[in-house]
């Protein structure tokens, strides 16, 4: 079916678009939200097709047949992480139209926007290892570019470390795609999951699973890799930063549920056990880093990488039920994590310095009381208090944890979610309980409240009617475990 | 040549290593080129010595693949673009920190 590749032309063509556009900042503003919005609706209408008849959609770009040209696969996996992608940059737009950041006037801001987009939505549609690595690597380049197009003074050192980081990742990556091509000949995610489960594991097969895995690792900011997170979070504008973190950092969970039901089912007992050691030392590292912190937009970022910890967790349990939860953890997430940072973001720019240190930020809250309040519920919903859709994701992830057993992991992470508590009520008694030290001034006009407000209302309605999103994370995780469903919707029978 | 490809692969691959372990900035940067270098001499190493006919020809034998040549090329041109991209932010970091030492571009600490 051709209309699969629709969501990652739309957002290509705007990209193309917006470029001719230099002299119409508005037109090209709302074009850049009526292309990923119509992406979005468009996504939303193919993964409704695949959710009805159970079916993956597939298409074949230039009419190659599977294993040797390049498929482009939506099932139910990858279908919830590009919704989840594009309505999280959907609302970075909306977010983006009402904010008085200097850098978004640059003519190619919504240029780079669009081909992030372009290259998140590829990475989670493609079904051939090296389109991945080539989709993955637009994404890179866009993103430290969003990045390094920053108001903050050391947003250049940032987006250098974190471009750095990241050409490695990236030739590393290429080195374990080269050792799977010289020991299986096919590139397919399909039918390398297919000739893996026939002929065993080859001399290369074992290190290039290990140079894909840390690829991810790197992409996800998870616990040894995560060194160039919270300096790129801190610094970048802050739409650019919700997306960064909200979804960007979903791609190495999306890569890791991949590659490890596809490639790794016989090497369970090796990476399970990994991946749960790193996901743990993550919950608990990331938590304490974000109290000890001095900047909101940086605690944000050290929470963003405990809550990949608990999802890292989910996966490494591996059993239907915590996959679920791996899922309807990561959609959860990403809108928690965006609605932080886009209202860090808010009281932000109302500081005259547009820092979001906790020095100057202190007290400036009390002016927009409304702010807090949407503040506190988005804390409620990252800590998983009932009636937030964090709460749903929790719920999932301890009964499965319960599920299988395992009450060491359930304790870190009871421990861990006691930590969330603590450092986003912290800062909600910083900025919006305590007085305004003197002599610091602050502006009356900020960014706009609509893009947090929108995601809010997703997270209470998701919070109290979570029935959708939990089947569609059920289906993605049965549709996981069940390679054999992928391998024939791809190569056929 | 098999052997002389995974002699060059091993000796760019240690330089590359060694260079990107370097504190001076420039000095990592071209550790990172030589990686790249190495990584594609890796890939055509993959399934190009398979066979010594050319792919697209009527001659009898074991055909070579074309496929490892199509993927270095693509990476080529990837890496090309970082390539540009990474030293233009290295010329602005240059210019603001007044170093070249790696260690001292770290004014996010705090």
């Amino acid at each position: 079916m051709d209309t699969v590749a629709l969501p990652i032309l739309l957002p290509l063509a705007g990209a193309s678009i917006a470029l001719l556009l230099r002299k119409h900042p508005r037109l090209r503003a709302y074009g850049a939200l009526f292309t990923m919005v119509a992406s979005l609706l468009f996504t939303g209408w193919l993964y409704r097709n695949v959710l009805n008849t159970g079916q993956a959609l597939t298409f074949n770009a230039g009419g190659w047949p599977a294993p040797f040209g390049i498929t482009l696969i939506l099932d139910p996996l990858s279908g919830i992480f590009i919704l989840m992608a594009q309505s999280v940059m959907v609302m970075a737009l909306i977010y983006t139209l009402g904010s008085r950041a200097a850098v978004i006037n640059y003519p190619s801001f919504y240029t780079l926007f669009l081909t992030l987009a372009t290259g998140l939505t590829g990475t989670f549609l493609t079904g051939d290892l090296f389109n991945l690595f080539v989709f993955a690597e637009l994404l890179v380049i866009s993103g430290t570019m969003l990045a390094a197009l920053s108001d903050h003074a050391y947003g250049t050192e940032a987006a250098f470390k974190y471009f750095y980081i990241s050409l490695l990742a990236s030739i590393f990556m290429l080195l374990g795609i080269g050792g799977l091509y010289a020991s299986y000949g096919t590139l397919n995610l399909a039918d390398l999951a297919n000739r893996i489960a026939v002929q065993g594991p080859q001399l290369l097969f074992l290190p290039a699973m290990a140079l894909l895995l840390v690829t991810f690792m790197i992409k996800g900011a998870i616990f040894p890799f995560h060194f160039w997170q919270p300096d790129l979070y801190m610094t970048s504008t802050t739409p650019v930063a919700a997306v960064l973190a909200a979804v960007v950092s979903k791609l190495g969970v999306y890569g890791i549920l991949r590659i490890s039901t596809l490639f790794l089912p016989g090497q369970v007992n090796i990476f399970q056990p990994m991946l749960l050691l790193l996901g743990l030392i993550g919950v608990i590292y990331g938590g304490f880093s974000a109290i000890g912190t001095h900047d909101l937009k940086r605690m944000l970022a050290y929470s963003s990488m405990a809550q990949i910890g608990f999802i890292v967790i989910a996966i490494a349990w591996g059993t239907a039920e915590s996959l679920t939860a791996a899922v309807v953890y990561s959609f959860n997430h990403s809108l928690i994590k965006a609605a932080l940072i886009m209202l860090a973001g808010y009281v932000a720019s109302r500081t005259s310095q547009k820092s979001s240190s906790f020095a100057r930020l202190t007290g400036t809250g009390q002016a927009v009381p409304i702010a807090g309040i949407l503040f506190f519920i988005a804390s409620l919903a990252l800590a998983g208090i009932p009636l937030t859709n964090g709460f749903i994701s929790k719920m999932l992830l301890f009964g499965s944890g319960i599920a299988a057993g395992e009450y060491w992991s359930l304790l870190l992470l009871g421990i861990a979610s006691i930590l969330t508590l603590i450092y986003t009520m912290r800062a909600l008694m910083r900025i919006w309980w305590q007085k305004a030290d003197q002599g610091d001034s602050q502006t009356s006009t900020g960014d706009s409240l609509l893009a947090p407000v929108l995601l809010l209302c997703l997270i209470v309605m998701l919070g109290i009617y979570a029935d959708p999103l939990v089947s569609a994370g059920l289906h993605a995780a049965d549709w996981l475990l069940e390679p054999s469903a992928y391998i024939s919707a791809v190569i056929g029978e | 040549m098999e052997i002389i490809n995974a002699l060059a692969v091993g000796t760019l691959f240690a330089l590359g290593i060694f260079q990107i372990l370097r504190r001076n900035l420039i000095r990592s940067i071209i550790g990172v080129i030589l990686l790249g270098n190495a990584v594609n001499l890796f890939l055509l190493a993959s399934g190009a010595y398979n066979g010594l006919v050319p792919a697209y020809t009527t001659e009898i034998g074991t055909r070579s693949d074309a496929l490892p040549q199509a993927l270095i090329l693509t990476a080529i041109v990837i890496s090309m673009g970082g390539m540009a991209f990474v030293l233009s932010m290295l010329y602005i970091i240059s210019g603001r920190y007044q170093t070249s030492d790696m260690d001292e571009v770290s004014h996010l600490k705090h």
